[in-house]
Formats: C-alpha cells, structure tokens, sequence
C-alpha cells in the first residue's frame, strides 16, 4: 500500500513516516508543503494521501484544499485529513460530495496506532473514517425530533461506529458480535430513523452524518 | 454686542451731518438751475438746451451718487470725490459766459471732467487708486488737464482770456493736440487698469458690481474716442460728444444699483441673525452663512488648539487654501488666537463690510461649531485606538494560538505517537503495555485541555476556514436545537468573523445559561455593506442587558468595528441579539 504524507512538522512527518513503515506500508513521498503534495499525487498517484490541515505558507487552510482538490481530480486516490481541532463544518465541506475514500481524524487518533492504521487503510481501500468527536458531537446534538431516543444502547452504538465509517466486519470486532448481528441492527436502525437502507458502507456513512446533522 | 459689530462695521467713521448733505444737494441743484440759465442765456451758443441738459444729466447722478456713497460709506473717500467730480463738471458752464473772468474759469477747468471721471472710475471702491500705476496714471492726467491747459492759455490757443500773455497759434494748437492724444493715451490706460482688475476678481463678481466696473470702462472708451475725434476734427463729433455724456452719466446710477445690492447682502445679514436664533447645526450654520454671504460654495474650518490643526465640520483634518489661489480664507480670531475660517471664493474679499458683519453675527454660533468639531475629532480619534487596541489584542491572540499549535501540541502528539510505536514493540508483557496506554491517555487530556485553551485564545477555525464553517460546530454544541441559517458565500474581513463569531457564541451560551429556551436561530446575512447576525430563542425573554453576561464585552467588540449590537428582551417573549458590523 503506497502511502503520501504532507506534514510541515518535522518531527511529527518522521514520526509518522517511520510508523507507517513499521506497519509495511510504502511511504512514497514525504512532504512539507501542500503543493508537493498535489505534485506527487499527479505524477505517481499514492493509495492514500495523509495531510495536514494547516500547512504554510499561511497555515490556514492550505491543506484543506489540497485534500479537496485531490478528490476532485483524483477521486481513486483516498485522502485523509488531521487537524488539531476537529470541525462539523470542516467534515461536512470533505463529505460534500461523497464519503467514498475520504477520512478526517483528530491528530492526537495517531498514538492509537492499531486504531490509526486501520483508518488509513479503510481510507485507501475507499472506506471512510470520521473522528469519533464528529460523532459524538452530532449524536449529542439537541434535537427537536426523538428519533434517537428510540434506539437501545446497542444501536446506538453501532450507529455511532457506522456514522465513523467502521465496515460490518470492524464494528463486529469492536462489539465482539458477528458480522450477522451487525447487519441485522443496522436494517433496525435504518428503519427506525426512517432512512432508506444504504448499499455501500460509505454511503451509508453520509446518510448517517447527514441525518444527525439536519 | 454682535448687533454693535454690526453697526460698526457699516457705520463707525464720521458720518457727515444731514445738514452738510442739504447744503450740498441745494448747492448741486442750483448749479444745474445756473448752467441751464448759462447756455440758454448765451445766443451764440448752437443747441443751447440739449447743451446744458447733456451737462446736468452727468453733473447731478454725480452729485446725487455721491451724497449717498457718502452718507452710505462714510469709511471712504469715494463719496465726497463722486460729489466733487460733479461740481468740476458743472464749472465747465461758466465757458458760456462772456464776461472774461468767468470764461477764464471756464476754458481752465475745459478738459478737467474727462480726468476726474478717470479719477472716479480708478478710485472705486475705496476712495483711491488702489494700485502704484493706476495712481500714476490718474497724475498724468491731472497735469495733462491741468498744466498743460494753464500753458496753452499763456500762448493765447483758448480763446480770449485773463491769463493770455503771448499768441502763438501754431504753439497753441500743437499743445492742444498733446493733450486731447495724451489724456486719451491716459483714458486708455485706466481701462487697462479696470480690465486687469475684473480678471483679478476670481469668481464672476457679483453682476451689478460687474456692470459698474463695465459702465467705467465704457466711459473710459467714450472719453477717449471723443478727444481723438476733437483731437484729428473727425466728423461727427457732436453725436460722440452726446454719446459720451449720456455713458458718462450712467456710470452713477450702476454705482448706486451695486450700493443698493449690498444693502440688500446686508439685510441677509438680518436674516442670519434670525436663523442663528433657532441654534442650527454645524452643517446648517454653513448653509446659513453661505446664504447671508452670498456664495454657495463657502466652507468653514475650525481651529482646534489641541491638534495645532485645522478641521472640517466633522473634525475631519482640513487645510486652508493657500494664498493667490481662487478660494479665500476669512480668518476669525477669539482672544488672539484663530478659532474658525471662513473659506470663501476670493471676489468675496472685495466685500469686507460684509464678512465682517456676517462673523461678527456668527461668533458664537461659530464657537459652538468649533467645540462640535473638538468632540467629534475627539470621538474619531477614541474610536480609531479603540480599534487599533482592538486589533493589536486579537493580533496578539492569534500569535499565540499558533505557538501552541505549533509548540507544545505538535510535541504532545509526536510524544503520543512514539509511546504508540513503542506500545506496539514491546509486545507481550501487559504491565508495560497498560502503564504506555496510561500515559498516552494523559497525553491524549492534556493535548484536549491544550485544544480548550487554545480556542480560547482565538478561534482559529474562524480564521483559517470562515465564520459559515466555525457556526457549524457551534450550532451543534449548543444546549438547545438550533436552526443555523447563513446567507452569504465566501470570506469577509477576519475581524468582522472573529466579532460576529464571539456575538454568537456567547449568545448561544447565555441562552443555555439563562434563557430557559426550547430552541434557537442564528441568522447570519449581509445587508447595506453590513455584516448582521442576529441570535433569537423562544425563552423567558427580560434578560438584564446592563450588567452581566458578557454583553458589555461584545458591544465594545462590535463598536469598535463600527458596528452596533441591540438586544431586545421583553419577558415571556424571549430575546434576540442582533450585530450590524460594516464590512467596509
């Protein structure tokens, strides 16, 4: 699995960089600037590419676009985007479109590192990964309607690990329950918020998000 | 005590007494009566009636002008040489008499109108030639008229008379071509002179002081053209003549029509008066004094002390114009020192009598102009290092939000990340493993405190991604359901996000506080160049604006953009919170 980081921290570019080469994925291409980046990527495209939110030469959102224009223009390269503050409106800009692929986790998700790599690989793969404080952060959200009152502790659960792009098969191993369990809860859950039932993972991770954000 | 500068201003020098005035007017009156008697009384003369009427019709508009200049502008001489100036005029009567002493005077005082004309046209309005040259040539041709004419009689060329000595006709008549050609060269000058002064004049002048100056010149033409002609025996001479009568007569009534208009400048000054009393604002205080002056472009500067600087009405730094340009400034002191300025169009420098009446009625309202101008100065200078403090305290902020961001943060993670790969090393013994996973747990507090504080300090989503993206998460945190509606695309100045951003914060804060509300809008548009958010929820309402809740802080925020916040909060109907911060 070939992997780009763009990361203006040395410290932490090295640190990520020697963790992914732990884990045996190929890092291509190690940058500090967001325009490197999308070099890089036009020339010899990674599985996924890893960006900072925050990159010079102002540190706002240089990143941010970068990682917009490299779904734009090469939607079969996964981006996933780490910032030190994780932002509703910042996720739903990256997921305007599709969550296919896509990725936006808190910079601090990186100690986790079984955790972390997992994310990057379902990213590369085409799946998704939302910071689990987006998550919980729309599922705390006040709302006018009830519909999440009438899930049990169980469904709230796996809702809360689909909407943060987790596969049947990982929310399974999270929950130890089988995979079965897990697709029957998540047809339960679809009908009681009364959304129609998704067919791919990722799409089911807008649904989700979007449902809790409306 | 203005109503007395007033008064001064028309009428401080010697005022003549009635008395004087009769006499003259009598005397002016008998000399028309005298020389009508003269010319009909002469059966020598040819025309004897339109003779003399043409000599009254210029002898007594004279008389008559300058009795009223005189009463009028006691200040100057230009009365009594108006009077004057008619009285010579008349003596050129007594060359129709045949008694020679009579005749004598007559034929001295021949070619003396023509030069006194000259002198009253190149001494309006002051009484005296206003410049070197003009006062040169108003010389010149007195001892053309004079001198000359005194020599001619000598050599025997003016007829029959007291002071003939000798007769030298050939002498004679060469010395009356020197002068009839000299004091027409001399004519000719003056008008040169008048010219020279309307093109000084700047701005049109008024349009009765225009036709003076022009009925002068023209009787300057006539003069000339009526010496040249007696001067080379043109034919044709005794229409020119009436002509040059009947211009030269004119001249009097243009100069009583151009008094009368600035009587009537003077009763605008009445009117000032009037319109003071109702205390105008600054902007109306100019538009009263640009009426009484008559000019419509007039401003006014003030002088404030503080500042060693002049200003506009709003405390705007102004500058006066300079000197020998086309606007003038009328300078207006108070106890030594300059207070305001009247700038004006230079034609009105010619009216003194009138600005000082117009300043001396307005001195207090222009002192209180001047103190509006002191405090709005003030108050523009405060607003502006409100902003400035404003802008620095922010700048400071984002300062140090980036050096934790790219400090402590960035280490705090890379930390985390290397526990991570050595949690991941050691493998099987579970001690070490649970005691790595603790400490990254605290790390993982610590860098979430850190991200509190650091959006504290300055909310750099505001920043770095827009207000629109920052309300998102905003909205979602709150303690109630907010319906977020924002109605404008892309960026707008960073402070004006930061303001509006901290408004709506605190907003939402103080509705989950205080507000005992079920629900919320946050509306965020752009009107008229204004940024307007407006925060409404359906709680208890009556919420104490004074003192508490943060509002003090957002108002002195949002003011200091330029901005206002209102609050409505009538109990039992919840409360809005509505910010206007121009964009501009």
């Amino acid at each position: 699995m070939r992997v780009a980081i763009a990361e203006d921290s040395v410290l932490l570019r090295e640190g990520l960089a020697r963790l992914l080469g732990d884990a045996g994925l190929e890092v291509v291409a190690s940058c500090g600037r967001a325009e490197e980046l999308v070099r890089t990527v036009q020339s010899t495209p990674p599985d996924v590419a890893i960006v900072d939110i925050r990159l010079p030469p102002t540190h706002r959102d240089e990143g941010l676009r970068a990682a917009l224009e490299i779904r734009a223009h090469h939607p079969a390269v996964g981006v996933l985007v780490l910032s030190q503050y994780v932002e509703l409106g910042l996720a739903m800009k990256l997921l305007a479109d599709s969550a296919e692929g896509v990725g936006y986790l808190l910079k601090d998700r990186i100690g986790d590192v079984q955790e972390f790599l997992t994310a990057v690989q379902r990213v590369a793969r085409g799946g998704s990964a939302i910071d689990p404080m987006i998550v919980s952060t729309l599922l705390s959200r006040r709302r006018s309607d009830d519909l999440l009152a009438g899930l049990t502790p169980r469904e709230a659960e796996v809702l809360e690990l689909m909407a943060a792009g987790l596969s049947n098969q990982g929310i399974a191993d999270k929950l130890t329950i089988t995979v079965r369990a897990v697709e029957k809860y998540v047809s339960t859950i679809f009908d009681k918020l009364g959304l129609p039932s998704a067919r791919s993972e990722s799409r089911r991770v807008r649904a989700v998000l979007l449902f809790l954000r409306s | 005590m203005a109503g007395a500068a007033l008064a001064r201003g028309v009428s401080a020098h010697r005022v003549p007494k009635p008395l004087v005035l009769y006499a003259v007017a009598f005397l002016g009156c008998a000399a028309a009566a005298v020389s009508l008697g003269l010319a009909l009384a002469n059966d020598q003369l040819s025309q004897p009636a339109l003779r003399a009427f043409f000599l009254d019709w210029v002898t007594l508009p004279y008389i008559a002008g300058g009795l009223v200049a005189w009463r009028c502008r006691p200040d100057t001489g230009f009365g009594p040489l108006l009077v004057a100036a008619g009285f010579v005029n008349f003596l050129g009567t007594f060359e129709w008499v045949t008694s020679d002493p009579w005749f004598t005077i007559g034929v001295v005082f021949d070619l003396l109108p023509p030069v006194v004309f000259l002198h009253v046209f190149l001494a309006f309005p002051g009484g005296r030639p206003e410049r070197r040259f003009a006062g040169v040539v108003v010389a010149a041709a007195y001892v053309t008229a004079i001198g000359l004419q005194l020599a001619r009689m000598m050599l025997g060329g003016a007829g029959h008379n007291l002071l003939e000595l000798t007769t030298q006709p050939a002498a004679a008549q060469a010395l009356l071509m020197i002068q009839l050609v000299g004091t027409s060269a001399v004519c000719l000058a003056g008008i040169g002179v008048l010219a020279a002064r309307r093109r000084r004049a700047g701005r049109p002048l008024r349009r009765t002081r225009a036709l003076l100056v022009d009925s002068f010149a023209l009787g300057l033409v006539m003069i000339a053209v009526l010496l040249l002609a007696e001067a080379f025996g043109a034919p044709g001479v005794e229409p020119i003549r009436w002509a040059a009568f009947a211009v030269i007569g004119i001249a009097p009534v243009a100069f009583l029509v151009a008094l009368l208009q600035a009587r009537l400048a003077r009763s605008a000054v009445g009117d000032l008066f009037i319109e003071l009393r109702a205390d105008p604002g600054p902007a109306e205080l100019r538009n009263c004094l640009a009426r009484a002056l008559g000019d419509p472009s007039l401003e006014l500067a003030y002088w404030l002390p503080q500042c060693g600087s002049w200003a506009d009405l709003e405390g705007r730094p102004a500058e006066l114009p300079a000197a020998g340009g086309r606007r003038t400034a009328t300078l207006i002191e108070q106890d030594g020192a300059p207070m305001a300025a009247l700038v004006h169009d230079r034609s009105l420098a010619q009216e003194p009598g009138l600005l000082d009446a117009v300043t001396a009625a307005a001195r207090m309202a222009l002192d209180n102009g001047r103190l509006h101008a002191e405090l709005r100065a003030r108050l523009e200078e405060l607003a502006g290092s409100r902003a400035r403090i404003l802008k620095a305290a922010q700048q400071e902020r984002q300062r140090l939000e980036r050096d934790l961001h790219d400090g402590a943060q960035q280490r705090l993670i890379a930390l985390s990340l290397e526990l991570g790969r050595l949690a991941e090393r050691l493998g099987g013994d579970p001690g070490a493993r649970a005691r790595l996973d603790q400490a990254r747990g605290e790390i993982g507090r610590s860098l979430q405190e850190l991200r509190e504080v650091a959006h504290g300090i300055h909310p750099a989503v505001v920043s770095n991604h827009g207000l629109a993206v920052a309300l998102e998460s905003l909205a979602a945190r709150a303690a109630v359901p907010v319906r977020l509606t924002v109605g404008f695309e892309g960026r707008l100045p960073e402070q004006l996000e930061v303001a509006a951003y901290y408004v709506i914060a605190e907003s939402l804060a103080n509705i989950g506080k205080h507000a005992r509300a079920t629900s919320a809008t946050v509306d965020v548009w752009r009107a008229n160049g204004d940024l307007v958010a407006e925060i409404a929820d359906d709680g208890a309402g009556g919420a104490d604006t004074e003192r508490g809740t943060g509002l003090r802080g957002l108002a002195d925020r949002v003011e200091a953009l330029g901005g206002r916040l209102r609050v409505w909060s009538p109990a039992g109907q919840g409360t809005r919170v509505r910010a206007e911060i121009p964009c501009g």
